[in-house]
């Protein structure tokens, strides 16, 4: 029995061998993925007692706070309020006892706590001062007078709207319905803020996830704007490029025409294309361009990879799959006109009409303009930096001259939309026919564009995504979506909005 | 004949000093004993001290008295070794000494209501620690009493199914309720069942050996020497399975495997066990939703993380969080993982006291597997063999089972830690076990000659008896002999 009780010997020991590699494993291998895990609140239960500075917007509106609670029985000494409730919720993300944090208050949990390195020598040389409390404060480059805008305009209706400042990239407004109240959910006990997010979760739209740069649309005309400027850039087409007038044009490679928006007849040269919206003349030059040159063109737009922004989740927008697709010419040309499998972020949309206005340069975006340490000093300004450059800005100009067509020239989709105070814009309407077999009449209305038009300022995207549409009540981008983006722009340049003094940690 | 039966009736008594002068091995065992638990006291008076500064900046104020607590606790256990065990090894309780503390300290920092009661558990198991040495003398005693032990056994595993008398508690149909006292019978069974296996086994060895018995191309035990075991072993399965009680179940079936295979010295068993095993596991896979969920969160726990894989989730973050040093006793969040006090302990260790801290904990749980299987290998009788293996077992595999359940190596059972989880019923039984096995060990130690073998006072009275009747025969053949003179 003794050979046996060797091996048993060796068995367990090896049992045991297993069992110490596994927590190896665990606690020195898969540490800093399992410590980044959202749902990790070991962290976050530590920081919880420390004091945690406030999230502040550009005109200076607390957006989260601690403040001390009122319970003094409770495990914790403070609380997370967040006094502007579903405004900024998306942006400034929360920070819960029981379900970790999300968005700004994830990102710049060290600042907001004063763990920074630079925090922490600063603080030693306060040493000599009773001032121990040493959280950071961060400031967003949204306006808080804007997200108000913004959700006035939608009116409740499920869509969003996003502001960006056309030479930083500056994100000024970012607002999507359905958004939803961190109040109700960061200070509870586990079982009770489970059921909160559970429900928000199972929520209609999903609220905890941003429409407007953590979920992508089908972008419809609006999509025209990077199909023309691929077309520009490869001298495929020009200005005075002439497409036939016709009602249905029948791709290679099918039988199947593709037609005009509810098979109109519409032709004529780029600017009246392009200002009337025009699907076959899309079509026809994303064909011309090609799979290659097309694909290459609508990555150069940033088109397939996460935006760059400073706050975790954004999504990708889509060209759809391009595999094989010289081989499905009539997918690529109805994607040059942003149907198929074209989806965009609306974020990344006001993107698209800020490269435009930026001369060709896309920047990238970011919702945190500075930091700052406990007694308001600087720790860091954002530093805007370019993403792509997708367009020289000979084609910036042209599209600009293009996009200015839609507001302001005969038969454009924008027209109906008219700035106060005779501001210019440039703007791209869009109506994406989702063509779902149970929602035949589902569409999504766009508008983008950047104002004003001699300096931009301001670039925009607008989209309403819950939107039927029937022959009798057509809802287009310019009819739906126009209102907001003519709300929001009027507020900015002449409205009540343009005097809004900026900066400083409020 | 009558000068050597009085010969050898005659008990040699020895006095203290001869007794020393004899076995001065077993006499420097006990010295290293007792300087092994002196430091697993100081480890865990200072794991006590650093816990409650961690969480309250404080230095316990009943530091004094939990050290002297502690330290008498300890001494009168190792004390009764000295008088009852002398030849045991000298790591064992020092190590169940160091992994209790340490326990003990976890409990502490993590739900102080329970912290009282495991004291006064810490306690009974003690004292039942010292009743078990002093009432089991001799091996061969437990052998004895194996129909019993398999009756006590068997009863133990079936009165939680008794209506009235069992209870469910979370979810497991385990436990035991008289009046105020809940405990779980299951835990004593293991050490019943494994003495009865034990004393089976070294009986019929042979005989099961043999495979006398041919059916078709295969070569069996014979039906009668075998249906026995089978019985004890599928009385164990049935009922741990109609409690829910998947954890046990698995370490009744291992210990039942590796108990016969050693007997039988056929590795043939080996494979039959886990051919058996790939079946029933297979089969309850199919058929019972709570051994379905078990599997799906150890396959992807990450997918239901807020609700069945929580728990096991939350163990991973904090051993996570806990990295190669720990965070420090009293600074984790260990209470942020459900049942951390107990199936879960190991992860608030893991938490606090880090992958250095865990593996601590593993090397003792080795240590011990290595002591009670070098006692196997001293004593040369196959029941001592055999008893010592299968205490050995249950202890190294009931903690493998729930350290790998919990950190994710193989699937989820609810089964206690070994002298570390809250519980009276784990605790009182596993210094039973380890009564058990130092028995053994100090058995073995006499059988060698490194001690003295005197009589037990059982054996003494034995042999008083039998001395007072044989010198009343001789009175009586005296008179006999000058009657007829």
């Amino acid at each position: 029995m003794n050979k046996q009780i060797r091996q048993l010997a060796l068995g367990l020991m090896t049992l045991y061998v297993v069992l110490f590699a596994t927590l190896n494993y665990w606690t020195v291998a898969q540490e800093e993925e399992l410590n980044a895990n959202i749902e990790n609140t070991r962290a976050v239960r530590r920081e919880f007692d420390r004091p945690r500075g406030p999230i502040v917007t550009a005109d200076g509106v607390v957006a989260a706070e601690s403040v001390p609670n009122p319970d003094p029985d409770a495990e914790f000494d403070r609380l997370r309020e967040y006094p502007t409730g579903d405004l900024l919720s998306n942006i400034t993300g929360y920070f819960t006892l029981s379900f970790g944090s999300t968005g700004v208050e994830r990102v710049y949990g060290d600042v907001l706590t004063g763990t920074t390195t630079e925090q922490q020598i600063r603080a030693l040389g306060d040493l000599l001062s009773s001032d121990v409390d040493n959280s950071g404060t961060v400031q967003l480059s949204v306006r808080n007078d804007l997200q108000a805008a913004a959700k006035f305009a939608l009116a409740g209706r499920s869509g969003s709207v996003v502001v960006t400042e056309v030479e930083t990239g500056a994100v000024r407004a970012m607002y999507s319905n359905p958004s939803y109240d961190p109040n109700t959910f960061v200070n509870l006990p586990f079982e009770d803020a489970q059921e909160a997010i559970v429900d928000l979760q199972n929520a209609p739209g999903n609220p905890l996830l941003s429409g407007a740069f953590q979920q992508r649309y089908m972008p419809g005309s609006t999509f025209k704007v990077i199909t023309t400027g691929i077309g520009l850039e490869n001298g495929v087409i020009d200005t005075t490029s002439e497409f036939e007038r016709v009602s249905e044009w029948v791709p290679p490679q099918t039988t199947d025409p593709i037609e005009n928006y509810r098979g109109s007849v519409c032709g004529g040269d780029l600017p009246e294309v392009f200002r009337r919206s025009c699907n076959i003349p899309f079509a026809q030059t994303a064909i011309l361009l090609g799979p290659d040159r097309m694909v290459d063109g609508v990555g150069d737009w940033g088109i397939g990879e996460a935006l760059p922004l400073d706050i975790p989740g954004s999504a990708a927008s889509t060209f759809g799959d391009t595999t094989d697709l010289d081989e499905r010419l009539p997918l690529l040309g109805i994607r040059g006109f942003g149907q198929n499998d074209d989806q965009m972020v609306p974020l990344h949309m006001a993107m698209v009409a800020g490269t435009v206005a930026n001369g060709g340069r896309m920047m990238e975006p970011y919702v945190v303009e500075s930091t700052y340490d406990h007694q308001g000093r600087v720790l860091n300004d954002t530093d805007p930096e370019v993403w792509k450059t997708p367009i020289s800005a000979q084609t910036a100009a042209t599209l600009t001259e293009l996009m200015t067509g839609v507001t302001e020239g005969e038969g454009g989709t924008g027209q109906s939309v008219q700035l106060a105070g005779g501001q210019r814009f440039a703007a791209k309407t869009g109506t994406a026919e989702l063509g779902l077999v149970d929602d035949p009449d589902r569409v999504h209305a766009w508008m983008i564009g950047f104002a004003p038009l001699e300096a931009p300022k301001y670039a925009i995207s607008v989209v309403l995504t819950d939107l039927t549409s029937t022959q009798a009540d057509a809802a287009t981008g310019g009819r739906e979506a126009g209102p907001i983006l003519k709300a929001m722009l009027d507020y900015l340049l002449t409205g009540p909005g343009a005097n809004v003094q900026l900066g400083g940690p409020g | 004949m009558t000068d050597t039966l009085e010969a050898d009736l005659e008990p040699t008594r020895l006095s203290r000093r001869e007794r020393r002068a004899a076995a001065p091995l077993a006499y420097r065992r006990r010295n290293v004993e007792l300087s092994l638990i002196i430091l697993a006291a100081a480890i865990t008076a200072m794991a006590y001290t650093v816990a409650s500064l961690g969480s309250n900046a404080e230095i316990p104020a009943g530091i004094f008295g939990f050290v002297a607590i502690l330290l008498g606790l300890l001494l009168i256990a190792h004390l009764a070794v000295r008088k009852f065990a002398i030849g045991a090894d000298a790591t064992l309780l020092p190590l169940a000494a160091l992994l209790h503390g340490i326990g003990f300290v976890m409990i502490t920092r993590l739900d102080d209501t329970l912290a009282g009661l495991q004291s006064l558990w810490s306690l009974i198991a003690v004292a039942t620690f010292v009743a078990v040495l002093l009432v089991v003398r001799r091996v061969t005693d437990l052998a004895r009493f194996r129909w019993t032990f398999f009756a006590a056994g068997a009863i133990g595993l079936l009165l939680p199914m008794v209506p009235g008398l069992g209870a469910n508690i979370n979810g497991a149909r385990i436990w035991v309720s008289v009046g105020p006292i809940n405990f779980q019978p299951g835990e004593f069974a293991k050490v019943a069942l494994a003495i009865f296996f034990a004393a089976y086994f070294a009986d019929n060895r042979e005989l099961i050996a043999a495979k006398t018995w041919k059916v078709g191309p295969f070569h069996l035990p014979e039906p009668r020497f075998i249906l026995p075991v089978l019985v004890a072993w599928g009385f164990a399965i049935v009922v741990m399975v109609g409690q829910r009680d998947l954890g046990s179940s698995l370490l009744f079936f291992t210990l039942f495997v590796v108990m016969i295979w050693v007997a039988t010295e056929r590795v043939g068993w080996l494979l039959l066990g886990a051919v058996l095993f790939a079946g029933a596991a297979y089969f309850s896979w199919t058929q019972f939703s709570h051994v379905q969920t078990r599997v799906d969160i150890w396959i992807d726990p990450w997918s239901d993380s807020l609700d069945r894989g929580y728990q096991i989730v939350q163990s991973l973050f904090g051993l996570a969080d806990g990295g190669l040093t720990g965070t420090g006793l009293g600074r984790g969040n260990p209470n942020q993982v459900p049942e951390a006090q107990n199936d879960f302990i190991f992860a608030s260790i893991g938490e606090e006291l880090g992958l250095i801290g865990g593996t601590a904990i593993l090397m003792s749980y080795l240590l011990i597997v290595g002591a009670g299987l070098r006692t196997a290998l001293r004593t040369d009788r196959e029941f001592e063999k055999l008893l010592a293996v299968g205490l050995t077992t249950i202890i190294g595999v009931q903690a493998f089972i729930i350290i790998g359940g919990v950190i994710k190596l193989v699937p989820l059972t609810g089964i206690t830690l070994p002298f570390v989880s809250y519980g009276g019923s784990s605790l009182v039984s596993n210094y039973i076990l380890l009564a058990l096995l130092m028995r053994v060990s100090d058995s073995a130690a006499r059988r060698i000659g490194e001690v003295p073998d005197e009589p037990t006072p059982g054996e003494r009275w034995a042999a008083w008896k039998l001395r007072r009747e044989i010198r009343r025969d001789q009175k009586r053949a005296a008179k006999r002999s000058e009657a007829a003179a």
